[in-house]
Order: structure tokens, then C-alpha cells, then sequence
């Protein structure tokens, strides 16, 4: 049975807000990333699964179970980070944890210390007093200490330093492990590239890709920038693979997709000043999605 | 049963001002009681000189004044416009709070249904005005009983200061009901006073017209205490009239709460 499933799920705002016939299943135990620049409608897609807002059409289901029948049914089950943590004032770190852990039936007093002490959170400070990566470890605390089936996480790691980013993906990993499904939703690919085992991409409220991580990675494109002491053979990258070329003085800039080793041999060759391999950000993998659409 | 408590929790300190100033303002004027009386004779000389319609429309009864029940229904008025600003605004703020400090997506975020949010809040809100009341009415038999002059009817007096559940509870609906009507309401205090003082005025309008069907439009009209003192009873067609704003409110928040969709801020 999926954990997450949603059939044409759609939430229109009259405008072009909203999104628009999303269909995918998240499986049990995986790591599904759900990637998309800023307003694509994640977090609609999210706030709709929780029940915060109601869809136009379609439905989502999580366990199996409609989300608007069966919303506090489901959500025992659910952890839920949102992407802006703003929690009620004038409160403890320690009140605002033990009043989440007061809508559980179970005792959630032990991993909530343990979850406390692994991200390093004081929690006899007053909330008000933290910072924005303090509060988001409040926020994490909050969403996993009941031990949920599936982990719903918008926009996660935005205030964390990358120390803690670490722990908090180690964290996720075991959470993992021991059977939670995650649903990461995210901007920046390189965070879901380490997680997630697959990833949906959505742009303007539509569903435009849903691959394998592994299938992703093969077929993007990585940019190469370098800078040669003598003026670049003619001819030396015409390879299969390479677009984009641009080369002028000795500087030269393409795109490569293929095997790697292949054009690190030819780079090999050349007496090289400086070398720049990056990867590609989400929005040239967008400009790759929509090249092949049209 | 957390939530109520959590709720309970968070207006305490709220609840206690306005109760300690509701409290404080009936101590204070009658304990004036005794010496107003003594001269009453000349402030009433002083009443009848002026229009009559400015008398009514302060709410104040010429003849009963010098009695203690008079002298009690004119203090009541303010006391009841100070009931009616601390229930509205606890109704609209209590509602809103999750919209207000962005505090929805924890919320509703865990498993309770909307409808036990709801239900919790205005269990809570409830819970705070019915010991504001308590209080209240206390503090006044006491400091009543302790300047009376002369036998009063306690009957009518406990009435009068009933009637400021009643009224609270009006306004608490209201106050839901208005949370629901501005769903991106910011700030509570402006609507709130906005709403009770717009009421408040339309009674002197009321009262000093002395049209009955403008009675039926403002609240602070429909438990009047010169009927109380004279009957030992409410008007049915006023308690009537009172319960229907209330179950309409909150029906109506109800069913909106339920229904909304709650968006990211």
C-alpha cells in the first residue's frame, strides 16, 4: 500500500496559483523529494495533505485513508515541519514540546530529550528569545517526536548551519530505518540529491518530472569551466555530449552529459591554469525539462 | 482537554485585569453610594434642569437614582460595557490567535479535528467569563449589601448583574463570529472596540429616541434594568432575541471553522 497517493489533486485559486491535476504515490520507506521553485505549489500540495486547506478536485490519500475524512486519524501518524516555524509566544521551549506531545496517546518524554540533545536545543529558553535555526530545531523536535510514519518536511534546512543540517539528515536517515516514509519537499537540489531515492519536480502547480534520483543524476548535465595556458586545440572537445560550447583565450565553458571519465581524458591532456565542474542548479534542470517538452 | 487547558492557560493574565477592573469599578462607585445618596436630592434638582432626552440618553432614570438599585443600574451600564469589550475581544482574539501568529500549521497540523479546536476554545472562553462573573458578583453583593441604607430587592439586583454573563456571552459569539468574517484579521483589539462602541452609541441613539425596535439592535438594550427592577424579571422577547444572535454566531463560526481553508502566511 503507498504511504502518500494522490489522484489528480487539484487546488485552484481562480488564478494561476494553486496546482493542477498532481498525480503521484510516495511508497512505504522511501525517501521521496518533491522539488520546485518558490510559489510551484509544494507547499499547497503539503497544506492540502494535512487538511489545513481543502482541494478543488481529485483527492490525496496517506495510509490508504482520505485526508479530509479521515484528517486526525492520519495525522497521529504524520510529523510535520513546516517551512516558517512560528510558534506561540510567551512560551518554553519545553511548554511548546510537552503540548505537542500532549495531542500523542503515547509518552514522547524520553525521544524528546534525546532529540533536544542530539541538536544541541536549549529547552528551558523562551521561544521568542531564539534564533530562526533555533526555532527550526524546535520545529524538528516538534515533528518527530512522536515517532511518526511518515515525515512531511517543507522546505527543512533553510536557518540550520551545516553542522546541523548533518545531524538533522543523520536523524532523518534513522528515522528511516526504522520504516518512516519522508516527503522532503525542497528548492535546492543537492539536499534532496543526498536523501532521496526519488523525486517528483513541479513547476507552476503541474507535475513535470518524477524519476528516479539515479535516473536524474545520469541525465543531467554537468558545467564545465576551465581556463587552459595555451590556446585551446580546435576540435579537442568535439565529443558526444558536449553543448553549449563557448571558448575564447584559452577560457572555455560547456555542458556535458555522458560518462564522466571520457571528458576528464581529454582535459587530462592540457596544461591547465584552473578547472570549475559544477553542477547544474534546479533551474537549468528546469530549462532541461522544458527544452524536452517542446 | 489540552487544548482547553492550553487555552485557559494563555488568557489567565488577560482575564484577571479585566476582571480586577470590572471589580475595581463597581467597588469604587458604589462605594460613593452613602454620601451621593445624602445629597441626592440636589443632584436630582441638577438632572431635571437638563434635556430630557440627554438624562435618558446616559441611561439614567430620574426618579429610581437616589435608590440603590438606580444608583446600581447607572455604574452597571459601564460595567457591562467593559464586560462586553473584554468578551468580544477574547472571542475574536481566541479564534484568530492561530491565524494571527502563524501558529495554524502546528495546530492543525495534529490530530484533533477542527471541530475539537473549536469546541476547546470556546469551552475555554467560557470557563473565563463565567469566573470573571463570579467575581464580579461578588465583589458587588458584598460591597451592595455593605452600603445599602436601606432593605433593597436582592432578587432584582442579582438579575442586574446576571445579565453581564448574558450580555458577555452575546459578545463572545459576536466576537467568534467576527474572527471568522476576517479571516486575515491582524490585529483584534481595533475591530473589537469598533464593534462594541458602535453598539454602545446606538443605545443612547436608542434611548434617547425612545424607539422600541432599535432595542433589538443593540445588545446593552435587551436586559433593561428599570424593566428588572420593576418586574423581578427579564423580557422574554429580549432572552429570546439573545439566544438567537448566539446560536446564529456560532453556528455560523462553526460551520466556517470547519469549512476554511487555512493558508500559509
Amino acid at each position: 500500500m503507498p504511504i502518500i497517493e494522490l489522484n489528480h489533486l487539484t487546488k485552484s485559486y481562480g488564478g494561476a496559483r494553486g496546482i493542477h491535476d498532481l498525480t503521484f504515490q510516495v511508497e512505504e520507506g522511501e525517501i521521496f523529494g518533491f522539488i520546485g521553485p518558490n510559489g510551484a505549489g509544494k507547499s499547497t500540495t503539503i497544506r492540502t495533505m494535512l487538511g489545513l486547506i481543502y482541494p478543488t478536485s481529485g483527492s490525496a490519500k496517506i495510509f490508504g485513508k482520505d485526508c479530509v475524512q479521515h484528517g486526525p486519524e492520519i495525522k497521529r501518524h504524520i510529523g510535520y515541519l513546516p517551512s516558517e516555524v512560528f510558534y506561540y509566544d510567551n512560551m518554553r521551549v519545553k511548554d511548546l514540546l510537552q503540548y505537542s506531545a500532549s495531542f500523542y496517546k503515547k509518552d514522547c518524554r524520553k525521544r524528546m530529550i534525546e532529540l533536544a540533545e542530539v541538536l544541541e536545543l536549549d529547552m528551558s529558553k523562551r521561544i521568542d528569545d531564539l534564533s530562526l535555526g533555533n526555532k527550526k530545531k524546535v520545529g524538528i523536535v516538534q515533528g518527530l517526536l512522536h515517532e511518526p510514519k511518515l515525515i512531511i518536511l517543507d522546505e527543512p534546512t533553510s536557518g540550520l548551519d551545516p553542522l546541523m543540517q548533518q545531524r538533522f539528515f543523520s536523524l532523518l536517515e534513522e528515522e528511516n530505518r526504522k520504516g518512516a516514509a519522508i516527503l522532503f519537499s525542497s528548492h535546492i537540489l543537492s539536499e534532496v540529491q543526498r536523501l532521496c531515492d526519488r523525486v517528483a519536480i513541479i513547476k507552476e502547480g503541474r507535475l513535470i518530472a518524477l524519476e528516479k534520483m539515479s535516473d536524474l543524476k545520469d541525465r543531467t548535465y554537468k558545467k564545465f569551466k576551465l581556463q587552459a595556458k595555451n590556446e585551446l586545440p580546435e576540435g579537442m572537445f568535439a565529443i558526444e555530449g558536449v553543448t553549449e560550447w563557448n571558448s575564447k583565450n584559452g577560457e572555455a565553458s560547456f555542458l556535458y552529459q555522458g560518462d564522466i571519465n571520457i571528458v576528464m581524458r581529454r582535459i587530462a591532456e592540457l596544461d591547465l591554469l584552473n578547472l570549475w565542474v559544477e553542477e547544474p542548479d534546479l533551474e537549468e534542470i528546469f530549462m532541461h525539462y522544458y527544452a524536452k517538452e517542446a | 482537554m489540552n487544548m482547553y487547558l492550553y487555552e485557559l492557560k494563555a488568557y489567565r493574565n488577560a482575564t484577571m485585569i479585566w476582571t480586577a477592573s470590572m471589580t475595581g469599578l463597581v467597588l469604587l462607585m458604589m462605594a460613593m453610594y452613602p454620601s451621593f445618596a445624602g445629597d441626592a436630592e440636589a443632584f436630582m434638582d441638577v438632572l431635571a434642569s437638563m434635556p430630557e432626552s440627554v438624562v435618558q440618553a446616559i441611561g439614567i432614570q430620574i426618579d429610581s437614582i437616589a435608590s440603590l438599585l438606580g444608583y446600581y443600574s447607572y455604574i452597571f451600564l459601564y460595567v457591562s460595557l467593559c464586560g462586553a469589550i473584554q468578551a468580544m475581544h477574547l472571542g475574536s482574539s481566541i479564534l484568530s490567535k492561530e491565524t494571527r501568529e502563524k501558529t495554524a500549521d502546528f495546530l492543525l497540523a495534529k490530530p484533533v479535528t477542527r471541530g475539537a479546536i473549536l469546541i476547546s476554545k470556546a469551552l475555554a472562553a467560557l470557563t473565563l467569563l463565567l469566573a470573571t462573573n463570579i467575581v464580579y458578583f461578588g465583589a458587588a453583593s458584598l460591597i451592595a449589601s455593605s452600603v445599602a441604607l436601606e432593605p433593597y430587592d436582592y432578587g432584582a439586583f442579582a438579575l442586574i448583574s446576571f445579565s453581564l454573563l448574558l450580555l458577555q456571552l452575546i459578545f463572545l459569539a459576536i466576537g467568534i463570529a467576527a474572527a471568522m468574517l476576517l479571516p486575515r484579521m491582524k490585529t483584534v483589539l481595533p475591530v473589537t472596540l469598533g464593534t462594541v462602541f458602535a453598539f454602545f452609541v446606538l443605545t443612547f441613539i436608542g434611548s434617547s429616541s425612545g424607539n422600541g425596535k432599535l432595542r433589538y439592535v443593540t445588545p446593552f438594550h435587551y436586559f433593561d434594568r428599570a424593566y428588572i427592577i420593576q418586574h423581578g424579571s427579564y423580557e422574554t422577547g429580549f432572552v429570546a432575541a439573545s439566544l438567537v444572535i448566539i446560536a446564529v454566531c456560532l453556528l455560523f463560526g462553526y460551520l466556517r471553522y470547519r469549512s476554511r481553508d487555512v493558508h500559509a502566511v
